[in-house]
């Protein structure tokens, strides 16, 4: 399963992806699982930008730096 | 529902929800007008009351608590709503009943806050908020099914067309009771123990309620934050009980930070499987295609400035008639103010004194209610948040992120909302900053002062047929500040508060159709609050710098003799040679002085100093431009002196109430007393510079 993970920031734009682990400090970590980045959660890449992009959790738009996207792995959502 | 017979009567109702839910047009729905804004004792959160009428009941007084997305709180805002519900804040009671207002085209991601609010056992209702656009994009609800999984009433509303306001009334006089499904949610049986022992523990030493001992227990056993920060009274033995929790939780492979929150997302989506049918609808939504252009690396940012650019051009174009037209009526009044008393000094008084004075701010009403009305259309649309993602990369450069963008954009209306922002930033340092630098943007009491000078001394030309020299100068001032914002952020993350800031990471509202009627209602309190600071401080300086201007009076000499000799023009020789280097004569001087805690003073003191000098022959405008130096024999005011005045306006800190809420939001008057000293200096350096640059080119 881990090698099939990677992180939101290669996901191409409109695609859909399921949240699989964050690895970031727990601060973010628990940010992220309250804004809806839980783990199995269904993303959906809106914008993928050279720093930032948007992605749709839970049917809200958020946007981030890179190095936040970075810490979420993620896998294809089937 | 004849239990409800039994219930107690609600008079305290608190409004609590995620951000961009709506809550805050739910409760102007609810309470119309009749509404209070204060402050929570020993915090910098503001405390938002209203009165709730109905033909139902007795008035109810409903709370607007800030937006939240957990009760585990991770900002003072957070903090105040977790308190609130548990009755530990003073002078704000337990309420005895809580609206929970959820976005219902975005329920999962609410259904965590209802979860939580729900555990804490208060009597609850939740509104469904915005439920036509949820329809819209093809989410159905069964609001029967969502009920029954809550356990408490759902109404659906449309707080924006005032649709289900009259349904939550009823509901609210009906009576509510808690609801009988707390805690539905499933951790590990291991977890639940210790969090069991622990609340009981919590309710023992501390007395806490079931609801406050278990929300502690669960911040004490899922906050991320070290047991020393946030929990300063803790009792040694709660103490080693939780850190031996985190060795047991370690121990069973158990992630504290994610086991609640992961199974509170568990129960939301077995609530939304039972109640909720998703949308159907696939591929690239309009609002795909919008933020694929609005936040575009090149696109947005050139959309961005043409935004701005288009609003300042608009708000000195279209406030043009307006103005006129208010300047006409001050004209009139004046004159027949004049002919109906008998010359004199009351008669200079009303003329000189409170007539120009007042008239001359006045005038700037309509520039100040358009750019309120712009600002407004930005924040209702959600193109706020999306300017916030587009200046990331240039906030990044100086150290900052785009969050700390919203601020800066609010103090072009007004700093003190700005720095009220800035309470959404987490990085104290970062928020720290944003502070310090959010008055340099130009606000809208500059706006009165630039608009005199540039109507004044820069000519009306038309630059490439579409745009205006003034419209451009206006700009390129509202640019300055903006420049000089970035440059001191830049500096002081360098110096003074080094650190490194956390990445961007923000909610994007939905795009939405401004409300016209809640941006005129922004429009009337922005106005209002004006005109009532003209009737009131304005009014009284004016009167008061009149008194100055007017006394002593020396016997003969021109009327720029008399006003040297009076108490303000002896004030402004005094500073003169401070200010000579600036390119500043005396009389400008009087009104650096007159303004150094309100900057539009600066053009009612320019009316009253204009009017009794020049002896109400023709425009304050006109008088300024007639104006000679006698020392030099040349204009005291030529288009470079009007350059350096907005130059100075555009950086220097001349407002006192900004100079108070940074110290409430800093709890320290070290940093307003800074903010003004660094301020001061760079506008004189800065406008000295200028200044000087303008005489070697000619000007």
């Amino acid at each position: 399963m881990r090698t099939l993970m990677k992180n939101l920031t290669d996901v191409p734009q409109g695609t859909r992806v399921r949240v699989r682990h964050l690895q970031s400090i727990p601060e973010l970590c628990s940010r992220l699982r309250e804004l809806g980045f839980c783990e199995d959660a269904v993303v959906r890449c809106v914008v993928n930008g050279s720093r930032q992009l948007i992605c749709e959790v839970c049917n809200t738009r958020i946007g981030m730096h890179h190095s936040i996207a970075r810490t979420i792995l993620v896998t294809p959502y089937e | 529902m004849t239990h409800m017979a039994d219930t107690p009567t609600i008079r305290h109702v608190a409004l609590v929800g995620n951000p961009n839910c709506g809550k805050t047009t739910l409760f102007n729905a609810l309470t119309g007008l009749r509404q209070k804004v204060g402050n929570y004792p020993g915090v910098t959160v503001e405390k938002k009351e209203g009165i709730m009428s109905s033909n139902d009941g007795p008035d109810i007084i409903v709370l607007d608590l800030p937006g939240t997305y957990s009760l585990i709180a991770s900002s003072p805002d957070e903090m105040v709503v977790a308190e609130v519900l548990l009755g530990h804040i003073k002078h704000t009671p337990l309420p005895d009943a809580v609206i929970c207002v959820v976005d219902a085209s975005n329920l999962e991601r609410n259904l965590y806050l209802v979860s939580q609010i729900i555990d804490h056992g208060l009597p609850t209702i939740v509104a469904l908020n915005m439920i036509d656009l949820a329809e819209a994009s093809g989410v159905t609800i069964d609001i029967r099914k969502l009920s029954d999984a809550l356990g408490v009433p759902v109404i659906p509303t449309v707080a924006k067309k005032n649709k289900g306001t009259d349904a939550l009334r009823r509901a609210l006089h009906k009576g509510l009771t808690p609801s009988s499904r707390t805690m539905l949610w499933r951790v590990p049986d291991a977890v639940h123990k210790e969090l069991d022992e622990l609340s009981g523990l919590l309710s023992a030493r501390h007395r806490f309620s079931p609801a406050a001992a278990h929300h502690e227990a669960l911040m004490l056993l899922s906050s991320p934050k070290p047991l020393d920060t946030g929990h300063a009274n803790i009792d040694p033995e709660i103490r080693a009980h939780v850190l031996q929790d985190y060795q047991k939780l370690d121990f069973l492979g158990v992630d504290r930070f994610s086991v609640f929150i992961e199974a509170r997302y568990r129960w939301v989506k077995e609530v939304c499987a039972s109640a909720v049918s998703p949308s159907l609808r696939t591929g690239a939504s309009t609002s795909d295609k919008v933020d694929a252009v609005l936040t575009h690396k090149v696109w947005g940012v050139v959309i961005f400035f043409a935004l701005m650019s288009f609003m300042f051009q608009m708000i000195f174009s279209w406030a043009e008639l307006p103005m006129n037209l208010i300047g006409s009526g001050f004209a009139s009044l004046s004159a027949a103010v004049g002919s109906a008393l008998p010359p004199g000094d009351f008669h200079d008084l009303m003329i000189n004194g409170v007539i120009s004075g007042v008239g001359a701010v006045v005038t700037f009403l309509p520039q100040i209610l358009l750019l309120f009305f712009f600002l407004s259309l930005l924040e209702d649309s959600g193109y706020m948040a999306r300017a916030a993602y587009v200046m990331d990369r240039i906030m990044s450069s100086v150290g900052l992120h785009g969050k700390s963008f919203i601020p800066m954009l609010s103090s072009f209306a007004c700093a003190i909302p700005g720095i009220m922002a800035t309470r959404t930033i987490e990085n104290p340092k970062d928020r720290l900053v944003t502070i310090l630098v959010s008055p340099l943007m130009s606000c809208s009491a500059r706006l009165p002062v630039y608009a005199l000078m540039i109507a004044a001394f820069i000519p009306p030309l038309s630059v490439f047929g579409v745009f205006s020299l003034p419209g451009i100068v206006l700009i390129a001032l509202f640019a300055t500040g903006m420049l000089a914002a970035l440059a001191m952020a830049w500096t002081f993350k360098k110096t003074l508060l080094k650190g490194i800031s956390l990445p961007f990471l923000m909610e994007l509202p939905p795009y939405k159709m401004p409300s016209l009627k809640s941006t005129g209602i922004h429009m009337w309190e922005r106005g209002f609050i004006f005109l009532k600071k003209a009737g009131t401080i304005i009014l009284g300086i004016s009167i008061m710098l009149w008194f100055l201007a007017t006394y002593p009076k020396a016997d003969h000499g021109s009327s720029s003799d008399k006003l040297a000799y009076s108490f303000v023009g002896r004030a402004g020789k005094f500073i003169e040679p401070a200010i000579v280097p600036l390119g500043f004569d005396w009389k400008i001087g009087i009104g650096l002085l007159s303004s150094l805690l309100q900057r539009e003073v600066f053009v009612s003191t320019m009316g009253t100093i204009y009017n009794i000098e020049d002896g109400n022959t023709g425009s304050m405008r006109q008088a300024m431009q007639r104006d000679v130096n006698p020392v030099t024999g040349r204009p005291a005011f030529t288009a470079l002196t009007a350059v350096c005045i907005m130059v100075y306006y555009v950086l220097a800190m001349q407002c006192l109430s900004t100079l108070v809420v940074v110290r409430r939001e800093t709890n320290s008057w070290k940093w307003p007393m800074f903010q003004f000293a660094y301020m001061s200096v760079l506008a004189y350096v800065v406008t000295f510079a200028v200044y000087r640059v303008g005489l070697m080119l000619g000007y």
